[in-house]
């Protein structure tokens, strides 16, 4: 009876899903298939992403997500990352007081077999890798800061679920390294935010916030290539801080996360007691 | 005579039906273990029609995401909160 | 008939994610458990973000070749070489808007995690009808 239930609920959402396909492609519902065309602001950043002979809009990188990102809307990815910031500080702040002693967590280093340990290991160099590959050519191939810093996240959460939280804060991933390495990076980020200014500062000339490449009232900015590879100015240095940022960040939220819930409950105790 | 406009069309739209199937019993199933399981079949679904939409940069940061990463937190918040959808009143 | 049967099989994608936010809705709304919720909600994140990678798709320039990322191919490309790339590569936009969404939206759903223990610790369950009991 309940099996039943199920079998027509799923059934009629999708016989509900192909009527209204139906009616659309009958023309009921107006045109849903994309157009052979494109926005002319989507057509505006095309033209311009990596185009040396128009100097005055070009990011500089082939890759046309990460200059929309870094360059063109830069300004609102910085108060994206800064919303990453708030939620995380919130996340650390809602367990604050809890501290992670290693001696207290000796009781839960378990893991995994040797076997799994092993193999472990040698994925989570491999994860880093690729990491970091992704990250420092996110302005040439698919890639950047945010991809980078999610995969490596993935690597101590690995780490932590086979070997286990002990081994992690005594191998050097504390939480205070974490909050450091995290704050570096968005510091890198503020900094390189500022790098024309600070350069055109330096030369007597004024240049904008968040300028990548010479404009023609602004003619400083940072090299688009370096000895013959493209680095893109500023997008490689903020793909590399967003790296640390995103994948030191999320660190901390599974350290957080991986302590056990009663050293967790005997803090809170401790601290109702204090007062 | 198919053309593979049509033929890539049709792939998104299995897609489509099968994130529908694994939102569907995400939503019902009352063992949330097994429901972030379903989720993540979801999220394999949005990845491949994300790679076929031509948007590998997504692919790149939805994988990670919300195969690895999600599915990791959830499951912590299930181990430590109880593993039953709370339906007895 | 192709171009119907194109824009069936499209319209079906497009109405699938569309009912997806309509079931995470309701699960987010008439699930006892935070946890669910939770789980909903990231279901409902996830369909909003390909709606909007749909929305920057184009139609194929022919139906034997696809349109392309936006992304180039030549270091060095010529005028002629950016003209012809921008008649076929997809709108980088909302890649753009969707990527810094995904992972924020991982860190705000780490934040509700953290909410969730909290409730969890201070009543002793996540069913939300036994906390609005409890709330006395």
């Amino acid at each position: 009876m309940k099996g039943w239930k199920h079998v027509i609920a799923i059934t009629s959402l999708v016989v509900s899903t192909s009527v209204l396909a139906l009616a659309t492609a009958i023309g009921g519902l107006g045109y849903i298939l994309p157009t052979p065309g494109v926005r002319d602001l989507a057509y505006w950043y095309l033209v311009t992403v990596l185009s040396p002979s128009n100097k005055l809009f070009t990011a500089m990188s082939p890759e046309a997500v990460t200059s929309i990102v870094w360059d063109y809307r830069g300004l609102d990815t910085l108060f994206e990352t800064s919303v990453f910031f708030l939620a995380i500080i919130g996340s650390i702040a809602l367990m604050r007081g809890i501290k992670i002693v290693p001696e207290r967590l000796r009781n839960y280093s378990s893991g995994m077999s040797p076997i799994v340990k092993t193999v472990t290991r040698i994925t989570a160099g491999m994860i880093i890798a690729v990491a970091a590959s992704i990250a420092l050519h996110g302005h040439l191939t698919p890639g950047g800061g945010f991809q980078g810093g999610a995969t490596a996240a993935v690597a101590p959460l690995l780490l932590m679920v086979v070997f286990s939280i002990y081994f992690i804060i005594k191998s050097g991933i504390t939480e205070e390294r974490m909050l450091a390495l995290r704050t570096a990076g968005l510091v890198g980020i503020v900094f390189t935010a500022f790098s024309a200014c600070i350069i055109a500062a330096s030369l007597g000339t004024q240049a904008y916030v968040f300028q990548n490449q010479p404009k023609s009232t602004a003619a400083v900015g940072l090299p688009a290539s370096i000895m013959g590879s493209l680095t893109s100015g500023t997008l490689i240095f903020f793909n590399l801080f967003e790296f640390f940022a995103v994948a030191a960040g999320f660190t901390i939220v599974f350290l957080l996360l991986s302590i056990p819930e009663n050293i967790v409950k005997q803090a809170l105790r401790g601290v109702e007691s204090e007062h | 005579m198919l053309s593979m406009e049509t033929l890539t069309y049709g792939i998104l739209a299995l897609l489509g039906v099968i994130s529908l199937l694994g939102t569907y019993l995400a939503i019902i199933e009352k063992d949330l273990v097994k429901a972030v399981i379903f989720s993540a079949l979801q999220s394999t679904a949005y990845a491949f029609i994300f790679y076929i939409l031509m948007a590998p940069d997504i692919v790149l940061v939805y994988v990670p995401v919300a195969v690895g990463l999600y599915p990791a937190i959830v499951l912590f918040l299930i181990k430590k909160t109880g593993r039953l959808d709370g339906d007895e009143p | 008939m192709s171009t119907e049967l194109d824009v069936f099989l499209f319209g079906i994608m497009t109405y699938a994610i569309i009912m997806n936010l309509g079931v995470s809705l309701y699960g987010v709304f008439r699930r006892p458990s935070i946890t669910k919720k939770i789980i909903a909600l990231t279901i409902f994140s996830d369909s909003a973000n390909v709606l909007a990678i749909i929305v920057g798709y184009r139609g194929w320039p022919n139906p034997w070749h696809s349109p392309i990322p936006p992304i180039l191919l030549n270091r060095h490309p010529t005028p002629q070489y950016i003209s012809e790339f921008a008649k076929v590569a997809v709108d980088p936009l909302p890649q753009a808007l969707v990527l810094t969404a995904v992972v924020i939206g991982l860190a705000v759903t780490v934040f509700l995690v953290f909410l969730a223990l909290q409730l969890y610790r201070l009543y002793g369950t996540v069913d939300v009808r036994k906390v609005r009991r409890l709330r006395g």
